[in-house]
């Protein structure tokens, strides 16, 4: 019983490959200010990044026949940007075949889930980095996204985290 | 099917987008494996989170979720719904001890610390008692007695206190040196608001790191925190949101201000609020 207890608690772990954070390449990002309901391989060298033009006020481009305003947002210091996957298992390549046909209903199972779940449910598997970014590109509706969006408070985070988390002199 | 790998970007497959502290990928040099992720306790709402953590340098990071209402990932080739950001911050291991040091006081005695980190629901907590000068950091929140070189601890309120005035005034510092705009109540609408009333009085900085630090701890903790710090009655200073705080504010923005953020954490300020409505229904 003791060694299938302890197989059960690895069965709740998702190891992360590090040699993969060296090996990742340079990924190029873009935050959108629409959500754009699929996970999938998209022509974006071909129709959205030759469209981005300097303008007086920062970037420009359009998606959808809508306007966009842009600006490069750094990752904070001490850290690094990573676009990480989930490795392919066997039973995985097999269950993609059922999804023939019935696409629409599985994307939006998908999206309904918490943002956790992405991670939860490949439990005992293994993730990797495949990318990695120090920079990415912020897109606001018509307007440049701003000193007051909500991205800019979510990066003041870390350096908060670090004072919240550090130790505190003993007595 | 064929249709999908035609760009010859992987396939539709989810990615996440991550901020990782460098130090991790410096480690990655010396070491092959021992960074996972596990479910363990939040200390606050008793609840499930996810961390990181490190087994070779044993160190604990935990996973905040950035989500914010339509937006999307383009990333190189591929779009990427959702347009979530996660972020692993070096998280203080004696939060999560200490939720289990206050579950195991009701029964009011010295115990060594392996039947204290016991977890049905997390088993993986027990990688906790992996970590490094556990003893060191147990200090600051329990007493101690040795009995035939076995060590036996129990949950003490008063230096519990003591060790989180410390770490709100280490937060206070901290929030000075990234001028964080204090003068509003944190909540998620703290952010949309104008900085004009921008106040530096040192009240509103140890209110809003109280709020930080009290999303690690328990709620009764919360309010002796609260004492301790001779905060005033939180829900006395408390104005109720404007629904409509800013002109400019988009569709999205809107839609968000409409919902009931009253029970809502201070964190969440610095993410969406959609991500923590659902963990609160778990």
């Amino acid at each position: 019983m003791e060694s299938s207890d302890e197989e059960n608690v690895e069965k709740r772990r998702v190891h992360l490959r590090l040699d993969t954070l060296r090996s990742a390449t340079p990924a190029t990002l873009h935050l959108l200010p629409c959500d754009i309901p699929v996970n999938r391989p998209a022509p974006v060298g071909s129709f959205f990044t030759p469209a981005i033009r300097q303008g007086p006020e920062g970037l420009e481009v359009s998606f959808r026949g809508r306007s966009l305003r842009g600006e490069e947002v750094e990752v904070p210091p001490g850290l690094v940007g990573y676009v990480m996957r989930m490795e392919e298992k066997e039973e995985v390549v097999g269950k993609q075949d059922f999804s023939q046909g019935s696409d629409n209903d599985e994307q939006e199972q998908e999206l309904l889930e918490p943002p956790e779940a992405a991670l939860e449910r490949d439990f005992d598997r293994v993730i990797r980095a495949s990318g990695s970014f120090s920079h990415f590109t912020v897109w606001g509706l018509e307007t440049r996204p701003g000193p007051d969006a909500k991205v800019h408070a979510a990066l003041t985070w870390p350096s908060l985290a670090a004072a919240i988390h550090a130790q505190v002199p003993g007595d | 099917m064929a249709g999908r790998v035609e760009y010859g970007e992987g396939t539709d497959a989810q990615q996440l987008v991550f901020l990782l502290p460098e130090c991790l990928k410096d480690a990655s040099k010396m070491m092959k494996t021992g960074l996972m992720f596990v479910k363990l306790v939040n200390p606050c709402s008793g609840e499930g989170a996810l961390y990181l953590f490190n087994m070779c340098l044993q160190q604990l990071f935990e996973i905040k979720i950035f989500k914010e209402k339509h937006h999307s990932w383009f990333i190189n080739q591929s779009v990427q719904s959702g347009g979530l950001l996660y972020f692993a911050t070096p998280m203080d291991p004696l939060f999560l001890l200490l939720h289990y040091f206050i579950k195991a006081d009701k029964e009011g005695k010295f115990q060594p610390l392996d039947q204290v980190v016991v977890d049905d629901m997390f088993p993986n907590c027990i990688l906790l008692l992996k970590l490094p000068e556990l003893e060191k950091l147990l200090q600051h929140v329990t007493e101690e007695k040795e009995i035939d070189k076995k060590k036996y601890y129990k949950y003490s309120k008063e230096k519990t206190l003591k060790w989180l005035g410390k770490k709100v005034n280490q937060t206070v510092a901290a929030l000075k040196t990234n001028n964080v705009n204090v003068g509003a109540r944190v909540q998620s609408n703290a952010f949309f608001s104008s900085p004009q009333i921008s106040s530096d009085k040192e009240e509103n900085y140890i209110c809003y790191a109280h709020g930080l630090v009290s999303d690690y701890i328990p709620k009764e903790l919360n309010d002796d925190l609260s004492k301790y710090l001779k905060l005033p009655e939180p829900s006395a200073s408390l104005p109720k949101p404007p629904s409509k705080k800013n002109s400019k504010m988009t569709t999205a923005q809107k839609a968000l201000a409409k919902v009931d953020k009253t029970g809502m954490k201070s964190i969440d300020s610095f993410f969406g609020t959609k991500f923590f409505e659902k963990v609160g229904k778990i």
